[in-house]
């Protein structure tokens, strides 16, 4: 017989006991001789020590299943907490959580099967105490481990859903777009509930309710793939509304769009503008040289053309000219 | 080229019983003389199917040979369109609204007693098919987005020409400046060459 767990602190030495107890009893039996009477007795203790190692058996299978429980629970456990934004093992923890589930569920009606046994041989073989409070005491045991691992589980469900949550957040925060997904199936959910029939709709939450929470993302979609009679027409509906929103959604940027360049246009224009003043500024300078350029001019123009002083000028020149020629020459 | 081939308005009934038709109206032009006898025959059994098929309230499309039919049931009027694969699913169901809107002013709930097929032609529906051929007609998002392309095509061809001018004025800018330098030049050496000369 197996030890229960490595963590157990009860080592099952019953059978050990009831091996002696049974030798002790047939050189009992023996030393009072071979009747039929005798070997009535033998038969209980033979079938009590049947029932015995029935219940040991079964025991010990449900402790090494506690135990292998733990093992995967510990595993689901580590695989909650490394989860990241992107590697997310959902597919992995999905399978370990329904398979963890199924095997605290069996185990839970084996341990109920097993004190019910325990009850009913007890009640009907009057064996010593000492069996009735060893039996009791295992069974209560293996009830004490298993309440543990299912907490245990709950404890790794809750810490999977809050690191979804954190993740949902982080992933809110970096893009507008992403978070479109996940919040798309509840979208799509509310047409789905107001449009199909009643069945579905009711159909659909429930089972969502029941199972686990942390599915809770995933569920949905399953159950819209699974709703195939509305699932035909309701997309077309979805599809026309969408394909509305996306038109308006492109009017409104090509407007958008457009009061863009207007104020770009605006703005070249403005430039421009300024430009162009200082191209008249530049013109009505040059226009007030040119003029008094001209005015210069024409002063020179005066004073060349009607200067007195020459002639009078001229005149001395000659009459100096004349004087030193006479002087010169007479 | 998109198309409309066919539309038809009919009383969809609870089921069992098979839609009546109340109008229709189509355009066989493209079918030789002898085929549009077995083509209206084809229309008329196909749009009864689809629209005994389309649940109130909702709307559908079907590919069948090389047409889309869409059918839009509302509160038991149906409302069918026989077009090509390239018209716009969206303007289809905006134009099947407008023909319901029209017909139930025109006609209001008189539909509700008809229980044979309506022979008589509805001419708002003949007019509509040859006006909603073109689908931005039918469409209002359509034509305005049209329209508004257009206006960005307009928009982008004045930035250039804008930009063109802010080049030209750049341009103009350089060479009055530098006129108005000459002339600055030519107004100095003029008054010198005035100040230089009261001797002689």
């Amino acid at each position: 017989m197996h030890a229960k767990s490595g963590n157990a602190s009860i080592r099952d030495r019953t059978q050990e006991f009831l091996g002696i107890a049974e030798r002790v009893k047939k050189s009992y039996c023996s030393q009072n001789g071979p009747s039929s009477s005798g070997s009535k007795p033998e038969e209980p203790p033979r079938s009590a020590m049947a029932m015995q190692s029935e219940f040991n058996r079964r025991a010990s299978k449900i402790g090494f299943g506690i135990h292998q429980t733990s093992q995967k629970l510990a595993k689901l456990a580590k695989l909650a907490k490394r989860t990241s934004v992107f590697d997310d093992p959902t597919v992995e923890i999905q399978e370990l959580t329904t398979v963890i589930k199924q095997d605290i569920t069996a185990l839970n009606s084996a341990v109920v099967d097993l004190q019910f046994l325990s009850n009913s041989r007890n009640e009907r073989e009057h064996i010593s105490t000492d069996t009735t409070t060893h039996s009791t005491t295992v069974v209560d045991d293996l009830k004490n481990r298993l309440m543990s691992a299912t907490k245990e589980f709950k404890d790794v469900l809750t810490l999977r859903t809050e690191n979804l949550k954190v993740h949902e957040n982080r992933r809110q925060l970096f893009s507008s777009s992403v978070s479109k997904n996940p919040t798309n199936p509840f979208i799509r959910q509310r047409p789905l509930a107001s449009k199909s029939a009643a069945s579905t709709s009711a159909a659909s939450p429930l089972p969502w309710a029941n199972g686990s929470q942390v599915d809770g993302e995933s569920q949905p979609l399953l159950q819209q793939q699974q709703n195939q009679q509305q699932q035909q027409v309701v997309p077309i509906q979805d599809s026309y509304m969408q394909s509305r929103a996306e038109a308006l959604q492109n009017v409104e940027s090509t407007i958008h769009e457009l009061s863009s360049i207007f104020n770009q246009l605006a703005t070249l224009v403005s430039q421009q503008g300024e430009i162009a003043i200082r191209i008249d500024e530049n013109m009505e300078d040059t226009v007030a040289n040119v003029e008094g350029a001209q005015g210069a001019l024409l002063k020179y123009l005066n004073s060349i053309s009607s200067n007195r002083w020459l002639m009078i000028k001229i005149f001395f020149v000659l009459v100096f000219f004349l004087m030193i020629f006479l002087f010169f020459v007479a | 080229m998109v198309k409309i081939t066919a539309l038809y308005v009919m009383k969809c009934s609870p089921e069992g019983s098979d839609p009546i038709i109340l109008a229709n109206a189509s355009d066989l032009s493209s079918f030789g003389f002898f085929q549009r006898g077995s083509v209206r025959e084809f229309l008329v059994f196909v749009s009864r199917t689809v629209s005994k098929r389309t649940p109130p309230g909702q709307r559908q499309s079907v590919q069948h040979a090389e047409y889309k039919v869409h059918s839009y049931n509302r509160n038991g009027v149906c409302a069918l369109g026989f077009m090509d694969d390239h018209y716009p699913v969206r303007s289809a169901f905006s134009l099947l609204n407008q023909v319901l809107d029209e017909y139930q002013k025109n006609f209001g709930d008189s539909w509700k007693t008809v229980q044979a097929d309506n022979a008589e032609q509805w001419p708002y529906l003949d007019e509509a098919l040859t006006r909603f051929q073109d689908p931005a007609e039918a469409d209002k998002l359509l034509k305005v987005q049209r329209e508004l392309d257009e206006t960005k095509i307009i928009i982008h061809k004045t930035i250039d020409s804008v930009l063109e001018r802010g080049v030209k004025l750049d341009s103009l800018v350089e060479k009055s400046s530098d006129l108005s330098a000459a002339s600055q030049m030519f107004y100095k050496q003029a008054k010198r060459t005035n100040q230089c000369c009261t001797v002689l």
